[in-house]
């Protein structure tokens, strides 16, 4: 067993074994029956690709382990229950509900704010839900630019062609969101999807009663270069590279090869499995704790690395060569995260950068109970 | 209504750029009062994090002020601030900020009188911008609550 | 990384920070422009300010009684004092704070003079940036943490690499001063390339007669311990406390027994050529370099002896009547602890072998400067008289070439070499003085003889000593029967000029001495400029210094010198040394980087953003404290937020601007 696996905490799928009942739920105050005394959890996915879901898979045997402490009252992947069924739960009866997938139709807001009311505890559970995900890469376009794209010009809203006693599909938000955009959110399990192990650290978590302070992710505070086994010469960048362009030396860091790897800024917790499979880190666990915003965070730290020669003014001209070879850097430095670090705002479309301005007004930001900003 | 003022924060290294506005002082030049200075001790301590959260909080423009090349206290500090702000500048304009917006300039300890033209002409450039982000205060308001909620406090 | 810039922190708050401001008037300078009693008032309201007030003037006595005063009465745990420039007062009132009792680093500077009050106009707005940036330091306040400077002990030994002229002036002002020395030269004298000059510029003394009793002084000082025929292997540590290896080479003879008889070179059946004379002569296997030499003994160079091991030859041992010879002889490997360096590891010529165009190398009597020396030098191979190296015949023509594989960026060096034009014009004149009936041509690019008495050396050489200079390059230089051709242009009359010569002197280019890129590495200073010198921690401020701490350099190491500039120099460094070592603690600023080890992931982006190489990273980054010099550029590059600056942390930062920015309503109601 590798050093990292003992270093982590009890929730590691191959410590999870038999999980110590939880008392907590015994003595909890909502009605219990024997059977509901399990912790009901729910599972829900909004605008995701089902990864999420199927990650649970991941766990292993440990998952049935899990499963039997649990009594799943709603998880449309896995049954088929109804809005109306949810509807039907008292408020905070579901223990916990983990929501996946990016905030995208006025049915994910309704539903995640229904499943809000319902749960007492919110788990943004993977990228998406946790800061965009890769499908808020689409807020680089405008809705109507993205239906004009799609539908073609001139496109116009039909009747449902059931006829109008049938449901309309849901309407587009302006713009993708993450979860906590949209509802108050309890913990987060990050990732694309989210590793097995950090899904067993939060259910062991959960299980054992031992929650830590809302607001926390589970995953680690340090960076992913901490578990990266891969070795570390000369810190350098001579050059970058995208990955197609490079058959990597399978044990020097990919950044040091020029490839852009977000592993320094990028929570550890993943056994940095895409830099040992050869492919660099895209953040997928978002940043560390104090980065801030990681694409600012990576701007200073590749340019710093950058080196043509001595520094001096003679290097400039190559040092500017090397940055140049920096393409996509929203795609690259937020694959994961636009919605949460690049806030979309009329000065995107008065700074000129994608074609025409879009004629919706400042997206309005749906959800409610939400707190009052700092800097108003 | 008035014209409109643009606000400026100026990172200004402690050797070159904050000694220069100090002779510029001592000089008596007029140079307009826009911009707040904040001393540091090289433009290569200025992070690009810092530039562009100063822009989300209301500054409509953001200066640095270090050596010029070969000049710097620490050798090579201004050479970084230069890729750095290089490399911010591209990514601005897809953050929905004008890259005029940031300005890094050498500015010497014996150069007051280029230290008052340079904010001249910068007060200049930005009036002729307008003000950052008219009307976007809503998505501003969501950053700092993203950010609260993100960071879990 | 709170976006709420402490205004949860009310003035009332009994624990949280009580913050003094004290806007200063300056009598009209500030409060003429600036609504002082606004500014005061402003800061009054204002998150974490307990007492704020304004005085004519802060600095006075009074004004500085003011401020103790305050800080005693309402127990303040900041102090902000806007004022003048940081540059004018900041010790002033850090020094009225530590006397009231207040760590010096919780006071800051608030500078509404130089960058506010004298640069604007009077009006609202000025008062208004005097506000922000007088909020702007209370928020630097606010984050500040007391410090203390960081006091580190260390060794009180000084490491002196190279034994030239540099090398020995700096060894002697160390020792004097009452430091122990270690003088190492890797080769078996002291006196470097000096020993090797005839008479020196601009005043002709004889090199040898001024420089031997250097040399015997450095070897008879009680503190300066000499390590010739060795060199540093190793040096580990840092500022104050390093480390080093020295390897000291066998020279098989007994310094202490050795006579200087000689007899043993004068049997030995070995003849290889002499490094002292440039080749112009042979030595045995055994031999002295220059009767002079300190160490004054005979050393046996391994690599010609017939051989050792096993014994091939052992002639001088048996012809030694003195028993100096000891075949068994071993390495001796020198540990010590030091507490500072200096590198004056001096220069080389460029190999006149580059120079193809001027036939180098394969025409004898093409010669470089060094040669010449010899030739003139009256204990050289020709015993001072002008012989030239072919047949030694006396040359009554000789072309000297300046600039040689100097100035020349497209195939040779791009630099000045800065002493060419100087000892060109001293070859010139010697050889005018020893040949009187010969003829002397220097071809020049122009004369740079910018130096105490230097220009009227050059001008008494082309009119007293009617040496030819002719202004231009030299296209050609080729063999015709027992001359050398020298084809050039005058570019001054625009005619070709053809001399036959009897000798060509070239001035070669100085280069670096070889291995010094390797020493540079074991010093750990990544600090050789392009073309291979030592580098300076600052051309202008810092020229004594290198980036790595406690490391100084002197002489021809670092750029082409004269011997006056080598010896200022090796002064200036020794001074240097010695202050380091007469610091009972260093001090040093405690404003440095610091590592939260919490966060970081040892991803090792930092470590080469320090130019002081202060930074090692294994598990986590650590910061040496006493290298570091506080510029930032680690925190700035550090992605996960581990790496930061003492009292200049993101988190004040972030606070400074948001303070900077916020409109005056917006922060009373905050
Ligand atoms: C042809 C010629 C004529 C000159 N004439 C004059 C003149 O007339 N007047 C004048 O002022 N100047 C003259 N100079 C310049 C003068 O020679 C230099 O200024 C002076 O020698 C510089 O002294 P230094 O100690 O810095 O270097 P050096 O004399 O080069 O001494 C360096 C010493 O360090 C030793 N060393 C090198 N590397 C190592 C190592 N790794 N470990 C240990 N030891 C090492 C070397 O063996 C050497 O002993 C002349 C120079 C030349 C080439
Ligand atoms: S490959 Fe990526 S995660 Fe691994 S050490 Fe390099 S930068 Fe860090
Ligand atoms: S032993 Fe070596 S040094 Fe001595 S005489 Fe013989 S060859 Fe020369
Ligand atoms: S850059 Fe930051 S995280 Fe990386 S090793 Fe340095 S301090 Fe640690
Ligand atoms: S602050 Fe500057 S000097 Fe100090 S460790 Fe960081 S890079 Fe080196
Ligand atoms: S010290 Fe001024 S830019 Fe580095």
């Amino acid at each position: 067993m590798r050093a990292e696996d003992e270093a982590r905490p009890k929730g590691s799928p191959d410590s999870m074994g038999p999980t110590p009942y939880v008392a907590r739920h015994e003595n909890s105050a909502s009605p219990v029956t024997r059977h509901a005394s399990r912790p009901k959890i729910a599972v829900y996915w909004t605008g995701s690709c089902g990864g999420c879901d199927v990650s649970f898979l991941e766990v292993g045997e440990a998952i049935v382990d899990i499963l039997s402490q649990v009594e799943i009252v709603f998880w449309p992947a896995l049954a088929d229950p109804k809005r109306e069924d949810l509807e039907a739960m008292p408020p905070g009866s579901i223990d916990v509900a983990l929501i996946n997938g990016t905030i995208r139709t006025e049915e994910n807001v309704e539903m995640v704010e229904l499943l809000r009311e319902k749960a007492k505890l919110v788990v943004a559970y993977g990228a998406c839900a946790h800061l965009g995900g890769v499908p808020s890469l689409a807020n680089l376009s405008t809705r109507e630019e993205i239906l004009g794209e799609v539908l073609g010009e001139g496109w116009r809203r039909g009747p449902p062609p059931g006829g109008p006693e049938e449901d309309a599909p849901p309407d587009l938000l302006p713009r993708a969101l993450p979860l906590s955009q949209v509802v108050r959110v309890d913990y987060t399990v990050p990732g694309c999807p989210p590793p097995a192990g950090l899904i067993g650290e939060f259910f062991n978590a959960f299980l054992s009663g031992e929650m830590p302070e809302p607001g926390y992710v589970f995953a680690k505070a340090k960076a992913l270069c901490e578990e990266c086994p891969r070795t570390r010469e000369e810190r350098v960048l001579k050059r970058i590279v995208r990955p197609h362009e490079l058959l990597p030396d399978p044990e020097e860091c990919l950044l040091d090869q020029g490839l852009i790897c977000l592993g320094p800024v990028t929570r550890g917790g993943c056994n940095a499995a895409c830099p040992q499979a050869g492919m660099p880190c895209t953040g997928c666990l978002g940043p560390t704790p104090k980065a801030g915003d990681p694409g600012l965070a990576m701007i200073s730290a590749l340019a710093s690395l950058v080196r043509a020669g001595e520094e001096g003014e003679e290097a400039i001209p190559k040092e500017d060569e090397i940055l140049d070879q920096l393409v996509d850097l929203i795609g690259t430095l937020y694959k994961y995260g636009v919605p949460t670090f690049c806030p979309l705002s009329p000065e995107r479309e008065r700074a000129g950068v994608r074609g025409k301005a879009s004629p919706s007004p400042v997206p309005s930001q749906p959800g409610r109970g939400r707190r009052k900003g700092g800097a108003a | 209504m008035a014209e409109f003022e643009p606000k400026i924060v100026a990172f200004l290294c402690r050797w070159c750029a904050y000694a220069g506005a100090d002779l510029a002082g001592t000089s008596r030049l007029k140079y307009p009062p826009n911009v707040v200075p904040i001393r540091v001790p090289c433009s290569g301590r200025v992070e690009p994090a810092w530039v562009v959260d100063a822009l989300r909080q209301g500054a409509d423009g953001v200066l640095i002020g270090g050596c010029h090349p070969g000049d710097c206290h620490y050798v090579s500090g201004n050479y970084k601030a230069r890729r750095r702000v290089y490399l911010l500048k591209k990514i601005l304009p897809e953050l929905g900020i004008e890259p005029d917006r940031v300005r890094l300039e050498w500015v010497s300890a014996s150069e007051g009188k280029r230290f008052a033209e340079v904010v001249a002409d910068f007060v200049a450039e930005l009036r002729a911008l307008g003000p950052i982000g008219a009307g976007s205060d809503a998505s501003r308001v969501t950053r700092d609550e993203e950010s609260t909620a993100l960071r879990g406090g | 990384m709170s976006p709420k810039s402490g205004d949860a922190i009310r003035p009332s708050s009994r624990h949280g920070p009580r913050i003094g401001v004290f806007v200063c008037h300056c009598g009209h300078n500030i409060a003429g422009t600036v609504d002082v009693e606004k500014v005061a008032e402003a800061l009054a309201r204002y998150p974490g300010v307990v007492y704020s007030t304004h005085y004519d003037y802060m600095c006075s006595d009074p004004g500085q009684e003011l401020v103790k005063r305050a800080i005693k009465e309402h127990r303040l745990t900041g102090v902000v004092v806007a004022a003048c420039s940081p540059s004018m007062h900041e010790p002033t009132f850090r020094t009225a704070g530590e006397e009231a009792g207040l760590n010096p680093y919780l006071v800051e500077i608030a500078n509404i003079r130089e960058h506010c009050s004298w640069v604007h106009e009077a009006g609202p707005a000025t008062t208004d940036k005097a506000i922000r940036i007088t909020r702007a330091a209370v928020e630097k306040v606010r984050g500040n943490h007391p410090l203390e400077p960081l006091q580190i002990g260390h060794a009180e030994k000084c490491l002196v690499i190279g034994g030239g002229i540099a090398g020995i002036q700096a060894a002697l002002d160390v020792a004097e001063a009452g430091y122990e020395v270690l003088l190492v030269e890797k080769s078996p004298t002291i006196g470097g390339h000096m020993a090797q000059l005839s008479e020196t510029f601009p005043t002709l003394d004889c090199s040898q007669c001024i420089l031997t009793p250097k040399m015997v002084e450095a070897a008879r000082h009680p503190r300066i311990r000499l390590l010739t025929y060795s060199e540093v292997e190793e040096v580990s540590g840092f500022l104050g406390n390093y480390h080093v290896r020295i390897r000291k080479k066998p020279t098989y003879v007994d310094p202490e027994k050795c006579n200087l008889c000689g007899d043993c070179e004068e049997v030995c059946p070995v003849r290889v050529p002499n490094e002292f004379d440039r080749g112009l002569s042979e030595r045995g296997a055994i031999y002295i370099p220059f009767p002079q030499a300190v160490p004054s003994s005979y050393t046996l160079d391994e690599e010609a002896c017939l051989g050792l091991e096993p014994l091939r030859c052992s002639e001088c041992a048996r012809v030694c009547e003195v028993g100096a010879i000891d075949y068994d002889m071993q390495e001796e490997i020198i540990e010590e602890d030091v507490g500072a360096i200096i590198v004056a590891t001096g220069f080389e010529l460029y190999p006149k072998e580059e120079m193809a165009e001027y036939g180098a190398g394969r025409i004898p009597d093409v010669i470089d400067g060094l040669e010449f020396e010899r030739i003139l030098s009256a204990s050289g191979p020709t015993g001072g008289e002008v012989r030239r190296p072919s047949d030694g015949k006396v040359p009554k023509e000789v072309v000297f070439i300046q600039c040689s594989g100097s100035r020349d960026p497209e195939l040779h060096k791009p630099y000045c070499s800065k002493i060419c034009c100087m000892y060109t014009a001293k070859h010139a004149l010697l050889y005018r003085h020893l040949v009187p009936d010969g003829r002397a041509y220097v071809f020049y690019i122009d004369i740079r003889a910018g130096g105490k008495g230097y220009e009227e050396f050059v001008a008494r050489a082309m009119e007293e000593d009617r040496i030819l200079y002719l202004r231009g390059k030299v296209a050609k230089v080729f063999r015709e029967g027992d001359k050398v051709v020298v084809w050039g242009v005058d570019t001054l009359t625009g005619k070709r000029v053809e001399v036959k010569a009897d000798l060509v002197v070239l001035a070669q280019a100085i280069v670096p001495s070889p291995g010094v890129t390797e020493l540079a590495q074991r010093l750990h200073m990544s600090c050789l400029d392009e073309h291979g010198f030592l580098k300076e921690a600052h051309p202008k401020l810092r020229p004594l210094e290198t980036l790595a701490g406690g490391v100084f350099i002197a002489g021809a190491a670092q750029a082409p010198k004269d011997i006056p500039d080598a010896v200022a120099q090796a002064s200036g460094a020794a001074a240097k040394a010695i202050a380091l070592l007469s610091a009972p603690a260093l001090v040093h600023p405690p404003e440095v980087a610091i590592v939260d080890e919490e966060l970081c992931s040892g991803c090792g982006i930092c470590a080469p953003q320090c130019p002081y190489s202060a930074i090692t990273v294994e598990e986590v980054a650590e910061v040496n404290e006493v290298l570091c010099e506080g510029c930032g550029a680690c925190a700035a590059a550090c992605p996960s937020g581990a790496m930061s600056l003492r009292n200049l942390t993101d988190e004040q930062v972030l606070a400074m601007v948001r303070a900077a920015l916020k409109e005056a309503a917006e922060v009373t109601s905050g």
